[in-house]
């Protein structure tokens, strides 16, 4: 059962999964409280150890039926243990000399061999191959940007399961066929069912059950009329208008949210303060003096899309939350179009719509460019990875539309790991997202809260809920 | 660790078919899969990560567990801000200082026959431990629960609401029962609360906590699930509205909406629809009692534009 398991682990942790030797011996010690004669026993067992929270479960099923189901590991489990690849009694022993032959005469590849392993019952190598191609972040400095990088892998593999097909079915059946008669069906039956799960295996693509996103949208709608106008729209006198109506809002926030510090200054005792108050009564401590000890203040990065009407809302945005940094512990700002430019230092140097309009001017930030969030994300690792940790909660605004480039979502999971929070804001209304070039629903499974933002009062909704 | 004597009868769970007899007994219907993680966890001595929307029972399940085995229930909500004088323990300073002003003059005593000043603070550092002793500390519920003379039944409830630094600081209650106290040393549990843990997703929890811990998922419950729990709850209903009711909150669940109902609401509108005298559903009676389903007015409006359809099943 160890060997088994071991293998089922290996497994999992080519597909990503993170388990530790300490979950591997919880899970044995489980199993043998109860016994491995449950198959619903043994699954939630496994899935208890291995797939930690809601996310992990759809990766964990996909494996758990390729490798339990579709490999018919689950029978080894109550039999003693004997050749894995087709335990079928009858069937030829699939490490015959002939499938030996076989092995060593169609290896031309490293995906030859991974697939030959498949096809024996040991998928971990093919997983992870597959794996490798679902989190591709190559690509970055070729002239001519597409999509292509991640369907060349996989169609690399689709025709080495091709070619294995053709070349099991020769030797198999052909004129120069190595088996007997008697066998021949069963394994025709068995390789074709291997290579089919694999191929099924390659064109799943894995999501993450994401359970805990807010979909959250304005539910007050205190301003009426500029209020609903999206951002893209306003006319002059409408951006005046939001501008006043913003500044007004910005400073009754500010205020209620000293308030809200101030009634949190309830800490540890001030011994000092205290044993001198106490002096006021004959030495008894009868006023108990406490340290002032605000809320710890939560730290905010923004990514923000420059490129068309995204702008028009990210600069409220920003002018939002530099208005408001003494709430923050934090606030650092990038802005993109195809890569990140740190625009911090502006905002820190110059009030609001001076620091907009420098950063405009920036030369950094290639105006003709196409927007391609799957290289921001990964220039955004490479470069900025340090400033994210478990304080600090990302704000992404953008459309999510990338035209048709790689997204390169595993990148936006890497960061969402990273970081407190990742919210993604979208000036769009909901009903666009995942229309054209928009890859909202993929990034969608990658964020912890999204909103629509496109106008004042959906604004003033996300900013009230992240300072209060 | 198994039950072998009398007294363990009543206070361990045998097996999995007897935690999911003895949770039903106590009102909560649980899943085969539920009462296995339970009975795991309990012979395991692990703590229970339960994750699940809001208003699935996690919280019931560990009041449940904590009446089915006759176990006080300890309850630590967690909060943002949520630090170690909340959750652990804090020194009783004002008793202290109150101690020290009536033990003066036997202080006085203590330092009478020392002839320096140095003299007179080693005397007295040689009982500060008086004054930094179990006597003088007041305990939060994590205290409270490993001191217990009795096993507890301990929940810490929303975990994902706590800072990522409370998280880190409870790893060594759950992988060793054990707590430090740098002035006292570490107090290691008398006996082994039955831990549960609760979250929402309202972001991720880190590797090191839910190592160890046993996971496990609590979704909505199917139909005839919800259908239990509902006749169970409130055994006067009739079951033309009970299958209306659990049709109709699983049309709900399926709409796009910012806070779907969980199953307390199902129970608080089934009451409503039973006080209202409804023996089955009509679109009017779900629109008089939408407000116990519906806890966004954003989301009133999703269920009033499909009321026909979602009644009619």
């Amino acid at each position: 059962m160890e060997k088994i398991l071991l293998e089922f682990v290996s497994c999992c942790r080519a597909d990503g999964l993170r388990i530790s030797t300490a979950e591997v011996l919880d899970c044995l010690v489980q199993l043998e409280i109860t016994g491995v004669g449950n198959p619903l026993v043994f699954h939630t067992i496994l899935r208890a150890n291995f797939a930690k929270s809601r996310r992990e479960h759809s990766a964990f099923e996909r494996l758990y039926r390729l490798f339990f189901h579709e490999m018919q590991k689950v029978k080894l489990l109550t039999e003693p243990e004997k050749d894995a690849a087709f335990p079928e009694p009858g069937g030829s022993p699939y490490t015959s000399d002939e499938m030996k032959a076989l092995s060593t005469d169609i290896m031309d590849t490293d995906i030859d061999q991974a697939l030959m392993d498949f096809i024996k019952g040991n998928p971990q190598v093919f997983i992870a191959a597959v794996r490798q191609i679902h989190d591709q972040e190559s690509q970055t400095a070729q002239a001519v940007k597409s999509n292509l990088g991640q369907l060349n892998g996989r169609l690399e593999i689709m025709l080495a399961i091709n070619k294995m097909r053709q070349r099991m079915a020769r030797f198999l059946g052909g004129p120069d066929a190595h088996v007997v008669n008697g066998d021949r069906k069963y394994l025709e039956k068995k390789v074709s069912r291997r290579l089919d799960t694999a191929m099924a295996f390659l064109n799943e693509d894995p999501r993450p059950d994401n359970a805990g996103l807010r979909t959250a949208g304005a539910n007050e709608k205190p301003y009426a009329g500029v209020g609903e106008i999206p951002f893209a729209n306003l006319s002059r006198d409408e951006m005046n208008r939001v501008s006043e109506v913003v500044d007004q809002w910005v400073k009754k926030l500010a205020e209620m949210s000293t308030l809200r510090f101030s009634a949190a200054r309830k800490g540890r005792m001030d011994v000092q303060k205290t044993i001198r108050r106490s002096g006021r009564y004959l030495g008894v401590p009868v006023e108990i003096v406490r340290k002032d000890r605000p809320l710890k203040k939560g730290k905010i990065l923004t990514l923000c899309d420059v490129s068309g009407s995204v702008w028009s809302t990210a600069r409220f945005m920003l002018g939002i939350l530099y208005s408001l940094q003494s709430c923050f512990a934090r606030v650092k700002s990038h802005v993109f179009i195809d890569h990140p430019v740190e625009v911090t230092s502006f905002f820190m140097a110059h009030d609001v719509n001076k620091a907009i309009e420098k950063i405009l001017k920036h030369p950094g930030i290639n105006y003709s460019a196409k927007t391609d969030y799957g290289l921001v994300f990964q220039t955004f690792k490479e470069n900025h990875f340090q400033d994210l940790d478990k304080k600090t909660t990302l704000i992404i605004m953008g459309d999510a539309r990338s035209n048709y480039f790689n997204p390169r979502e595993p990148v936006l999971e890497v960061l969402r790991e990273r970081c407190r929070r990742l919210i993604w804001l979208n000036p769009e209304q909901e009903r666009f997202w995942g229309t054209g070039d928009s890859e909202m629903p993929l990034y969608s499974h990658h964020c912890n809260e999204v909103r629509p933002c496109g106008n004042l009062n959906q604004l003033i909704d996300f900013i009230q809920e992240l300072v209060l | 660790m198994k039950a072998n004597n009398k007294k363990d009868v009543g206070t361990r769970f045998t097996g999995v078919l007897d935690v999911q007899e003895r949770l039903g007994a106590a009102g909560y219907i649980s899943s085969r899969e539920i009462s296995t993680i339970v009975y795991l966890a309990q012979e395991t001595d692990k703590p229970v990560l339960v994750e699940g929307p809001a208003g699935v029972g996690k919280t019931e399940l560990a009041k449940s567990i904590a009446l089915c085995l006759d176990r006080e229930m300890i309850r630590l909500q967690c909060y943002e801000g949520l630090d170690e004088s909340k959750a652990l323990y804090e020194w009783a300073y004002a008793k202290q200082l109150l101690y020290t002003q009536m033990l003066k003059e036997k202080i006085d005593d203590v330092v009478s026959t020392t002839s320096s000043l140095a003299q007179a603070v080693d005397e007295i550092a040689r009982h500060e431990d008086a004054f930094f002793s179990r006597r003088f500390i007041q305990s939060r519920p994590l205290l409270s629960a490993i001191s217990s003379p009795e096993p507890v039944v301990l929940l810490v409830d929303e975990i994902d609401k706590a800072d990522p630094e409370f998280e880190a600081f409870l790893l060594e209650l759950l992988s060793d029962f054990q707590i430090t106290i740098p002035e006292i040393g570490t107090i290691r549990a008398h006996t082994r609360p039955f831990v549960f843990l609760t979250s929402n997703n309202y972001r991720d929890m880190s590797d090191a906590l839910k190592r160890r811990c046993i996971h496990i998922y609590i979704d909505y419950p199917s139909m005839a699930a919800e259908k239990r729990i509902i006749a169970k709850k409130l055994p006067g209903i009739g079951a033309r509205l009970l299958d209306q009711v659990v049709t109709t909150v699983a049309g709900i669940r399926q709409l796009d909406l910012k806070k779907k109902p969980c199953i307390s609401e199902t129970l608080d509108w089934a009451q409503s629809l039973m006080i209202l005298q409804k023996d089955h559903l009509t679109p009017e009676a779900l629109d008089q009692t939408l407000n116990t389903l519906c806890k966004h007015r954003a989301d009133y409006g999703v269920v009033r534009s499909r009321i026909h359809e979602l009644v009619a099943g």
